[in-house]
């Protein structure tokens, strides 16, 4: 099957006005996306465009100034009170983050951690699950990403892929509602790079919600439903990605594919 | 004139090893002491609460900027003017924990803040608190950074407790001081005292290494 499954209308992410400053630079100028239940979107654009920035406002690993952060429907983070934020409780949105589950350009394993150990540490110690339960849920999400071998090895012994792929199964962990992918391939040796996209692919045909941030334009072409195209912290253009990779309609959109196909 | 005598070295070997023995269980307290209060003394000091955390830096700097032994002399015979009385071996565990606990603490900052951001985010992103990420994911690969530091501490403390002479505490140093007085004989009681400090701290350094080995799991590929 080519293409991902038909998304629902229910919106699962959804960012509204969002700017970001690192000191004088603005890094998002007033950002809106959503995201529907189930809908995979590509994000792509030439670096220092925001988008790692952009996906990092989405779980709150950063701040933005401005701006409303929606998951699954409610306010998170923060509440806006007459033009001024008061943030939520560390508990509140941390429960948030727990929904919405992230992997990393250079995976993040915890290195004093086997690889199913560091599947089964935020469960048992975030969630409460069981130890017992966490381990069974544990190797059924290292099988599904092709690794139940490893269950008991380090990441240090683990190549790129592999390790990208524990990461992406420690966010499974989580049952979140949606997941980030911050260029997860971009660290990775070219061979290394296949497994990984498999394994994302494998998890748009079940479902989930993904916004994904990548420099893999065929994976864009065939996985998303749409791609949206951001550069010096705005959304330029975004559409289905057949029109996007066929008919850009912004010359900047244009400007970059060319660079980046002419490679 | 004889140098080193070996029937005073035997004769004056049990007042010495109990001497050692008064050294050994000072660094042992002290150190016990200072391992904890200096993460407590760190944590306070990465607080994001401004008070706690500028108290910690003036602790720091003063415990850094001012001799240990003046110290030791201060809790021992100026703190009884504004009527804080402590036994001997009370005010020298005091003085060394809370010397021993500044260096320390630094130590243990360097490690914390030796760990790479991407950690953090990711526990972030798991849904763990600050607190949480702190005691499961940041301070168990802190430590394994920072326990050879740790551990020349330690030894450095072992040999630091012989300043403990100056409020009359019994350890070996002082034993050994009072043993000459008495029979002018310091080539054979200091040489004697000098292999004692040795023969501990030599093992013991072994024994950290082992620790840095042990700990250094998961870090270093495995032989295939």
């Amino acid at each position: 099957m080519i293409g991902p499954p038909l998304a629902s209308d229910r919106a699962m992410i959804e960012l509204e006005d969002l700017h970001k400053h690192f000191g004088s630079l603005h890094v998002l100028k007033g950002i809106n996306l959503s995201v529907s239940a189930g809908e995979v979107v590509c994000i792509i654009g030439p670096s220092g465009s925001g988008k790692s920035t952009l996906l990092r406002c989405v779980n709150y690993l950063e701040v933005p100034e401005r701006g409303r952060i929606r998951i699954d429907g409610k306010i998170a983070y923060r509440d806006e009170i007459g033009g001024a934020f008061r943030p939520h409780s560390n508990r509140a949105i941390a429960a948030v983050r727990t929904k919405v589950g992230m992997v990393f350009q250079h995976f993040n394993l915890f290195p004093h951690l086997t690889a199913l150990e560091n599947l089964t540490e935020a469960p048992v110690h975030v969630l409460k699950v069981g130890k017992e339960e966490a381990r069974l849920r544990g190797l059924e999400l290292l099988a599904q990403v092709g690794l139940v071998d490893k269950q008991g090895a380090y990441p240090e012994e683990l190549s790129g892929g592999q390790q990208q792929r524990v990461a992406i199964a420690r966010a499974l962990m989580m049952n979140p509602k949606a997941m980030l992918f911050d260029e997860v391939t971009s660290a990775l040796d070219p061979e290394l790079v296949t497994e990984v996209l498999a394994v994302m692919r494998d998890l748009a045909q079940r479902g989930m919600t993904m916004l994904i941030v990548t420099h893999e334009m065929n994976f864009a072409r065939q996985a998303a439903a749409r791609v949206i195209f951001m550069d010096h912290g705005v959304v330029v253009e975004q559409d289905t990605p057949a029109r996007i990779f066929e008919a850009p309609q912004q010359q900047r959109t244009r400007n970059f594919l060319r660079t980046i196909l002419e490679r | 004139m004889q140098f080193f005598n070996p029937e005073i070295a035997v004769a004056n070997f049990g007042p010495l090893l109990a001497g050692l023995l008064i050294t050994v269980e000072l660094t042992v307290v002290v150190i016990t002491i200072s391992l904890v209060f200096a993460l407590l003394v760190a944590l306070g000091g990465l607080s994001r609460f401004a008070p706690l955390s500028w108290l910690v830096r003036s602790y720091i700097e003063v415990m850094r900027g001012t001799p240990l032994l003046l110290q030791l002399i201060y809790v021992y015979y100026v703190l009884p003017e504004i009527g804080i009385r402590l036994n001997s071996f009370t005010a020298g565990v005091i003085a060394l924990s809370l010397n021993y606990s500044a260096y320390i603490s630094e130590v243990y900052r360097s490690g914390i803040q030796a760990i790479a951001r991407g950690q953090h985010d990711a526990a972030a992103a798991l849904g763990m608190t600050r607190g949480l990420a702190m005691r499961r994911i940041i301070l168990p690969q802190a430590i394994r950074i920072v326990i050879p530091s740790l551990g020349n501490y330690f030894i450095s403390l072992f040999k630091d407790t012989a300043l403990c002479s100056v409020v009359s505490i019994q350890e070996v140093v002082f034993t050994a001081q009072i043993l000459a007085a008495r029979n002018f004989q310091y080539f054979t009681l200091y040489t004697v005292v000098a292999v004692m400090y040795f023969a501990v701290s030599f093992p013991a350094a072994r024994f950290v290494g082992y620790l840095e080995r042990k700990t250094a799991r998961g870090y270093r590929r495995k032989r295939k």
